[in-house]
């Protein structure tokens, strides 16, 4: 027997359980910016709707985004610590992957276009991976990405490209994001970088030598 | 609502515990005499129930408590529990108790005892519900109206833990720091600081530091699981800081807590950042004497706290109003064409300079200021007038001694620091100063409060600079005082909340 927990919060706040492949328990928020604050029931939840052992666990899986910073950052370090504690495995997913093989999996009417998945980036860009369908071993075939700019701009570029696109948007969850996990693990192609995929440099701007207002920081 | 809370008693109260005194047991209350040496005594220690009037420091008090235990005896005793009429039923009287058992605890008495009238069901039966039992009968005890006493005792069991493994960790600005203690003792302290990163930007940049938080957790963790030479399954409960300080820095800190938690099966406390500076000390002299002020300079704070009790009252007199004094010192090292972090360069720079050269203001100190500011610290104005006296001279193209700028600042910066932290020793009769936060490794603010606390005969306490800093081992010995003291842990919904009041010591 073999489990499997995954973490996600690229999107909502999200804990899944793999038993042999299977879903057996899955806790999936989508209260926006609660990360911080439901990461701990959610994962208590799992463990206690089905009875298993924490050191029961052998891999994580962990969504890496990219994803806005913030709430990110709260899964993969819980992913991380976990494992710890655990005494599991760790592994990270990119999460539009995991988005990219549950439409793929579930949508019996996706066209066959390559597939143009978004999430939102703020400041008016989105977060953008290209697939070009599944691979002998189930997993999504990564045409390009994940990236991060203009919708107008990326689409405009992959149209040249790559022809008529299928465009979907939607989130990562913690289940998509476990099979994905399990799909890797029997081909042997998991990942053990859990770093985040931020894309973007952090805002900070370099203070000229004699310039005295620099940023206020509380902490 | 108004805002009830349990706080220690001093001798200042006497005059309110009488009036309660008189109230509560018309035929057969203590003189003011005998509640003096109570009050007083080594061997007891008395509780109120207050009302803070809210925007100042003063309360009302509505009900009050005594303890009183030998030390090197076993056993305890309640001295005398008394509440208000117009707050009766209203579960304060638990309370009050409540926090007797725990202190009869933190005091390691195995035994708690006391007596109550056979005519005063209410008070039975809250103590029968409490755990007491009866264990006697004393004819005629309450006099003149020769009513019984029940006399009640109380088992406390030696605590399953007495000296709880506790990991902490703290996130709240840029130091990754896993700490672990056993009881009141440091087993490991490790510090990831991405100070460095930051250089080239001149200050913290929150990004930058919350980046640098899930880097290092890891590593961090392992480093001082080794240092301890403990394993994960031998912690007994993780404490975190969830404030304040920087939100995203904070969530790192607050989400890796709490996957361990639920990983090992551990209870988790969530603690305050600032209290957490003044819990270090536990680590050196194995409890916080109290009362005491606390003095906390860092990049992110000046804070000033009256602690009358480290787990139940923690008071903010004041704190900075614009930039903390670290940040006062970065922003000046800049001007000076100085080097990030500005303390350590300006202290340097110092050392060759005059202090008395340039008469740099001190914020807050007119007499305007000390009305509504006593215990508020200003830097913004100082900063800007360093900058200023730079500028004149860069213009005017005229020579000037770095060292002697660098030296007045620093000087004008200690004086006020310094000059605040004795005068609310003074004001509040507390014998103690305690310093915190990263800017204590300034030369001059150790020395100079050295000198001021002599002179008023205040007991200063520094902890090792390691102990200082932001670090992980104060946040685990806060949460192993929690985890003594009995406390719940704190329910798993908790956030980060990067403006938590010091009055919140945990969030449950």
């Amino acid at each position: 027997m073999s489990y499997l927990l995954a973490i996600d919060t690229t999107a909502g706040t999200g804990v899944a359980l793999l038993k042999d492949g299977m879903v057996v328990a899955e806790v999936q928020q989508d209260q926006g910016v609660k990360h911080a604050e439901q990461i701990g029931d959610s994962l208590a939840q799992v463990f206690a709707t089905t009875g298993l052992r924490p050191q029961a666990i052998d891999l994580v899986a962990v969504g890496r985004g990219p994803a806005l910073f913030t709430g990110l950052r709260v899964g993969i370090a819980a992913g991380i610590m976990f494992a710890e504690a655990a005494g599991a495995q760790l592994c990270g997913v990119v999460s539009h992957d995991a988005i990219a093989l549950s439409l793929y999996t579930s949508d019996g009417n996706l066209p066959e276009h390559p597939l143009f998945i978004h999430t939102d980036a703020r400041r008016g860009e989105v977060y953008w991976a290209l697939y070009g369908g599944l691979d002998s071993n189930h997993l999504p075939i990564v045409l390009a990405g994940p990236s991060v700019g203009k919708y107008e701009d990326v689409v405009a570029a992959l149209t040249a490209e790559h022809g008529e696109l299928t465009d979907r948007t939607g989130g990562a969850t913690a289940a998509w994001v476990a099979r994905l996990a399990e799909l890797q693990l029997a081909a042997g192609a998991t990942n053990p970088d859990v770093s985040a995929l931020y894309l973007r440099a952090p805002d900070a701007t370099q203070p000229k030598p004699n310039q005295l207002f620099g940023k206020r920081v509380s902490g | 609502m108004p805002q009830f809370t349990i706080r220690k008693a001093g001798l200042a109260d006497l005059p309110a515990i009488m009036q309660l005194e008189q109230a509560s047991f018309p035929t057969d209350a203590w003189s003011e005499a005998s509640m003096r040496d109570e009050l007083v005594s080594p061997h007891t220690e008395y509780v109120l129930l207050v009302r803070l009037t809210p925007g100042s420091a003063g309360y009302e008090v509505f009900g009050y408590a005594g303890l009183s235990k030998l030390s090197g005896s076993e056993q305890s005793d309640v001295q005398t529990v008394a509440i208000a009429d117009s707050v009766r039923g209203k579960g304060y009287g638990r309370r009050l108790m409540e926090h007797l058992i725990q202190l009869a605890r933190r005091k390691h008495a195995r035994q708690l005892f006391l007596e109550v009238r056979a005519d005063n069901p209410v008070a039975h039966g809250l103590y029968v519900s409490l755990g007491f039992t009866e264990i006697d009968r004393r004819k005629g005890y309450y006099q003149p109206d020769g009513v019984d006493a029940i006399v009640m005792c109380l088992e406390l069991p030696a605590e399953a833990l007495p000296e709880p493994i506790v990991l902490g960790i703290e996130s709240s600005c840029d130091e990754t720091g896993v700490g672990i203690v056993r009881g009141g003792t440091l087993l490991a302290n490790v510090i990831s600081s991405s100070m460095d990163l930051h250089a080239r930007f001149g200050g913290v940049v929150p990004e930058v530091a919350a980046r640098a938080h899930l880097e290092a957790l890891q590593p961090t963790l392992r480093q001082a699981l080794a240092e301890a030479k403990i394993t994960l399954d031998e912690v007994d409960a993780i404490a975190v800081a969830n404030g304040p300080g920087l939100a995203g820095a904070l969530m790192v800190g607050v989400g890796a807590a709490k996957a361990l938690s639920v990983g090992l099966g551990k209870p988790i406390y969530a603690v305050n950042h600032l209290v957490g500076h003044v819990g270090a000390d536990v680590l050196e002299r194995g409890q916080v004497e109290v009362p005491t002020i606390a003095l906390l300079v860092s990049g992110g704070h000046t804070s000033l706290l009256l602690v009358r009790d480290i787990l139940d009252d923690v008071e903010l007199l004041g704190e900075t109003i614009d930039d903390a004094a670290g940040e006062a010192f970065d922003k000046v090292a800049r001007v000076l064409g100085l080097k990030y972090p500005g303390g350590p360069e300006i202290d340097r720079a110092a050392s060759e300079g005059d202090p008395n050269a340039i008469r740099f203001p001190r914020g807050l100190t007119l007499p305007k200021d000390m009305e509504k500011h006593r215990y508020d610290f200003s830097f913004s104005g100082l900063k800007t007038a360093v900058a200023r006296w730079v500028e004149v001279k860069v213009d005017a193209d005229e020579e000037f001694s770095i060292p002697d700028v660098a030296a007045s600042f620093r000087e004008a910066v200690v004086d006020v620091l310094v000059t605040k932290a004795v005068n609310a020793c003074l004001d509040h009769k507390v014998p103690r100063l305690l310093l915190g936060g990263g800017v204590v490794a300034n030369r001059r603010l150790r020395e100079v409060a050295a000198e001021r606390c002599a002179k008023h005969g205040i007991e200063l306490r520094i902890p090792a600079f390691s102990l200082c800093t932001d670090n992980g081992a104060m946040i685990a010995a806060l949460g192993a005082q929690l985890v003594m003291a009995g406390r719940a842990p704190s329910d798993l919904g908790f956030g980060a909340d990067s403006t938590l009041p010091v009055t919140t010591v945990q969030t449950v």
